[in-house]
Parts: C-alpha cells; structure tokens; sequence
C-alpha cells in the first residue's frame, strides 16, 4: 500500500537536487576533463603596497612617521582545458605503470575477494554454534570494518616491521619484497573485510528457517550435505551481492597504500586509484587522472550494475 | 542478537562448545592482534619500540609508560585535528540526515509514476560504491576556484554525499516495516504528511534513524582521500593528522600509535553501538540482519 502524489515529490527533491549537483556534476566535469589537456599555469595579474604589520599587528612606522610598505605580487592561478583528441585515454593505454597498477589491483581484488567470502563462511559456521562469549567476539570482530583506513595502514606497518616486529620470528620479508609486499596489502584487507562477510553471513544463517534444517537433518546426518542442500543454496544470491559490493568497494583501494607501502617498494604495491591519485595531485597532471579515474569508474559501474541487479527487488 | 534457536538445529556435546569456543577465541584474537599490538607500542618507551621481547604485554614485557600520550594530547595540531574531524563529521552528518530522511520516507511511501521507486533508490546507492578518485580534480578545481580549498566547509559538503546514502538504505526500509495505518490515521484526522512524518513515522524510526547517523559519523570520520586533497593545516583531520605523523626522520611510532588509537576510537565505538544495523547499512539493504 503505497500513496501516490505530488507530496511525495517534495519529500524527494532536495536528495535529488543535491546527488545531481555534487555527483552528477562532478562525474560530467570529470569526463571534460578527461578529453582535455590541463595546464595550470600561476600568472602575476598586479602589484599593490601594503603596509608591514608588527607582530601585534600594528602597521610598522617608517622615522617620519609614515607607514612602512612593501611591495606584494598579486597571482592569479588560470587554467587553461585544450581539448586533445583522447590522448589521455590513449596514452593510459600505453602507460605500463597503469598496466602494472590494474594487474596489481586486479589480483588484490580477486584474491582478497575470494579469500574473505570463504573465511567469512567458516567463521559464520562456527559462530552460528552454540559457543561461550559469543556476543564480545562478534563484537570484537566488527571493531576492523570501522577502524580508519590510514590508522590500519601504519599498525600493520609496525607488524610487519622486519626487525623487531611481532612477526619478525617468521624471516618473511614482509613489505621489503614486491612480491611479499603484495600479498601483505591483501592480508590487510582480508583482516579487515573478512568480519564484514563473516556478520553478513552470520545474519543470514541465522535467518534460515529452522523447519529447513530440521527437515533436511531427516533426510541426513552429515553437516556437508546439510550444507550443500540447505545453507549454501539459501546464502547463494547473498555470496553474490557480498561478492559484488566487496568488489566494486576493493577496486578503491588507496587509504592503506598511502601508509603501509606508498605504492612500494618501487612500484610494487601501487594501486589504480593510488596511481591516479599520484599522476594528478603529485605530478599535477589533472586531465590524464581524470581519463584514468574514468576508465576505473567504467569497470565499477559495469560491476554496480550486476549488483544492483540482483539487489532491485529488495527495494520494492 | 540472539533469537530463535541461534544454534540451527545443531546439537553438540559440551565437550564440542568448549572446543569451538577456544577456536573461535583464538580467531578472535588474531584478529585483535593488531589494535592490541598499537595499544602496546603506545604505551612504550620510543627504544623499546622494536626491542620489546614476546607479546609485548605491558608490565610483563616493559614497564607500561603514559609519556606517548602526554604528549600527545599537548599538541595543538592534535586538538585541531580531533575537533575538526569532530565538526565535519557531526555536521556532514546532520546534512545528510535531513536530506536523507524525508527521501527516505518518500522512497518508503509513495508511488513514483515517471522513475519506479525501485530505480530511485537504486541511483542513491549507487552513488556509494562509486571510485571517489572519479570526483577528486572537479571537487578540487571547483573548490580551489572558489577559494574554500583548506576550509572544513568544503569537507562537509563532500562528506554529506557520501553517507547520504547509509540514512537512506537503513531507514527507508524502517519506515516500510512501520504499520502505514498510522499515519493514515493521522490524514483523516486533518494531519498534513508533513505532520504525519514528524510526528509519527519519525520518532517511531528513532532507533534505526540514530543507528544510520553513528554509521554515517563513522564513515565521514574515516574519509582520507578528499582531506587529503583539500586541507592543508587549518582545516586538518585525524587521518590527514595522523599521516603527518611520518615526517622526514621516519615514522614515529610511538605517536604513529597514539594518534592511529585516537583516531579509531571514536567511529569503533560508534559502530558497536550501531550493531545491530551493520548489515543492513554496508550490504545496501541487501540483508536485514
């Protein structure tokens, strides 16, 4: 039972409004930007006096009492937007650091993706069983998924530290080998996103009918068979939609590279958004980002839609 | 949380629950071990930092000092930070609350002709799992055009957008589950639906609402990328904060500690207030939980 109405419209408008202005927009402006080259150059405009103030801010007086002046540049900052025909686009294909930082981020996501969708099922499995203290695990298992980003970034740079860190008992070179530093990135992840799968498929477990179980435990005994006959069908569309979002969310990957890695050693660990984020903000190379930005949101918007088309009839 | 048999069906001797109950304690505390382990850095002396033997356990290993703190909390780059996170993210997330509430309703109890609700609500979440790298240059140009760059008002207004979508997804479905004869009530009686959704559908969902805003705090909390691009000192940030903790010497982990737990604490305890709504809020009302 739903009303229909003008009314309604109101309630609506001002989200609206706001998410076309403040994303629309900017994602409209993005793309110019993307198909143009951008040069900011600081151009002096003008010179004014202006009175030398103390410390107290009091004009300084010159011996015959009149106020001391010094001379100050005016800059203006102009950028100028020419457009390029796709260079940007076409030299992102060209750019092996973007090849290399796709194929990185690429294996991030799959692999971390994978890894915590199956470690968050053995988890949920095993606290959807009768255990002591329950409720402060899953307490203390959510306290990852909202820890800051940046903050996770430097714990986990002090234990992976190499010489005398806690894991130094293990002679892994942590965050000194390409390689090694890779798959530390993942680990990071997977601590802290593996509590995210396991309290979503907790929740769901436990929102299988208790009939169900019962009635396949009739049919048999073994938990595998309960597991292929009842659980893992009934979690399915749910594995999917964590699966999804958990990718489209992965491919973001940058807080925890600015402070475990800074993309190293070399250029190891650099991720899609880190490598944008650098060729824009660092090298101030704003149209390039901008296509390389573009280019990711085209691979998140292709994933979005499969998520959002299996989450559409939840919103009815 | 618990509620019809949370066991599933599965009956198990107490010799069993004893032993999955230490499994999943030792789970647990692995994946504790990292904030366990910034708690203990915190509370060393900076040569102990990497000499500390073991575990690290404070009064065991070292003799536990507060002198990281201290000092801490005498910074005045660190009050600046923690107030300026404080401010964006109360602020962001009133901004998001009142424009997100009233779509929120809207989604939840009227008909929508041209664009099905379904699609509606959709395009609002979508906006959630958008790269924010994609917005950075146009939000950076225009605010630097306009002369906000290093100004928290610029963070507030991004920030707002972001989590926008958390109050709509956790509370459009709140107020689906609430009886609409209420408020039809409330019509007949000469109620505008502006009045009914006050004064009805809104105190009704205050649980739900007030779980949406700690997760929205959280999430404007933690932002790093825009911070990073807009604010320079004045309007710094505890992530922003925090990164300064690695200066030119090297990263000083002894307040790299401090600050990392400073800055957690807040969205952490926030979330564990928010528990129960976790699920619903970061899988899009995918699951009810």
């Amino acid at each position: 039972m739903r009303w229909s109405g003008k009314v309604g419209s109101l309630f609506l408008l001002p989200a609206v409004i706001w998410v076309l202005v403040f994303t629309i927009f900017p994602l409209g402006y993005s793309l110019y930007l993307s198909l143009h080259n951008v040069t900011s150059k600081v151009e002096v405009v003008g010179r004014e006096e202006v009175p030398v103030l103390d410390a107290d801010g009091n004009p300084v007086l010159k011996p015959n009492g009149e106020p001391r002046t010094r001379t100050e540049v005016i800059r203006e900052l102009n950028r100028t937007f020419t457009w390029n025909d796709f260079a940007n686009y076409g030299r992102a294909f060209r750019d092996g650091q973007v090849r290399d930082a796709a194929v990185f981020t690429g294996i991030f996501v799959v692999a971390g993706v994978v890894i915590e969708i199956v470690l968050g099922l053995v988890l949920a499995y095993l606290f959807n069983r009768p255990i002591i203290g329950r409720g402060l695990m899953r307490s203390i298992m959510i306290l990852p998924i909202f820890a800051t980003p940046i903050a996770i970034g430097y714990l986990f740079f002090t234990v992976f530290y190499e010489e005398g860190g806690p894991l130094q008992w293990t002679g892994l070179p942590w965050l000194s080998d390409p390689t090694m530093a890779k798959i530390s990135v993942i680990l990071v992840d997977i601590w802290q996103w593996t509590p995210f799968c396991f309290l979503v498929f907790l929740a769901a477990l436990q929102g299988i009918p208790d009939e169900q179980i019962e009635s396949a435990r009739l049919d048999s005994n073994s938990n595998w068979d309960l597991w292929k006959t009842v659980i893992l069908p009934a979690l399915k569309p749910i594995i999917i939609i964590v699966g999804l979002l958990r990718l489209a969310e992965a491919l973001k990957l940058f807080d925890i590279i600015a402070t475990l890695t800074k993309g190293g050693p070399g250029t190891a660990t650099q991720s899609y958004t880190y490598y944008a984020y650098t060729a824009g903000f660092k090298l101030q190379d704003y149209g390039y980002a901008s296509a390389l930005a573009f280019l990711l949101l085209i691979v998140v918007m292709v994933i979005v839609t499969f998520f959002f088309r299996f989450l559409r009839r939840t919103y009815e | 949380m618990s509620r019809r048999s949370m066991e599933g069906g599965m009956r198990q001797s107490s010799f069993a629950t004893a032993l999955y109950s230490l499994l999943a304690l030792v789970i647990t505390l692995i994946f504790f071990f990292p904030l366990y382990w910034a708690i203990s850095n915190s509370l060393r002396r900076p040569s102990e930092t990497f000499t500390v033997a073991g575990l690290g356990v404070p009064f065991l290993d070292f003799t536990p000092t507060l002198d990281n703190w201290l000092a801490e909390i005498q910074v005045k780059e660190a009050y600046n930070a923690f107030t300026n996170s404080l401010i964006v993210s109360s602020v962001s997330t009133l901004l998001a609350l009142l424009l997100g509430l009233p779509a929120a309703y809207a989604l939840a109890r009227f008909r929508f002709r041209t664009i099905p609700n379904k699609d509606l609500t959709v395009w609002f979440l979508s906006q959630r799992v958008l790269p924010p790298v994609a917005t950075a240059v146009p939000f950076f140009f225009v605010f630097t055009t306009l002369g906000m760059q290093d100004s928290l008002i610029s963070l507030i207004l991004i920030n707002a957008t972001f989590i926008l979508p958390f109050v709509v997804v956790i509370v459009r479905q709140t107020f689906q589950d609430l009886p609409i004869e209420l408020e039809e009530a409330a019509l007949v009686d000469g109620a505008s639906h502006l009045r009914a959704f006050f004064r009805i559908a809104v105190p009704l969902a205050a649980p739900a609402i007030a779980a949406s805003c700690l997760i929205m705090f959280a999430f404007a909390w933690n932002e790093y990328l825009f911070a990073l691009i807009l604010s320079l000192t004045e309007a710094s940030v505890m992530p922003t904060h925090i990164a300064g903790g690695a200066d030119t010497r090297g990263v000083q982990f002894w307040f790299v500690a401090v600050r990392s737990l400073i800055a957690m604490v807040p969205p952490v305890l926030l979330a564990l207030i928010a528990q129960r709504y976790i699920v619903r809020g970061l899988t899009l009302g995918a699951v009810k939980g």
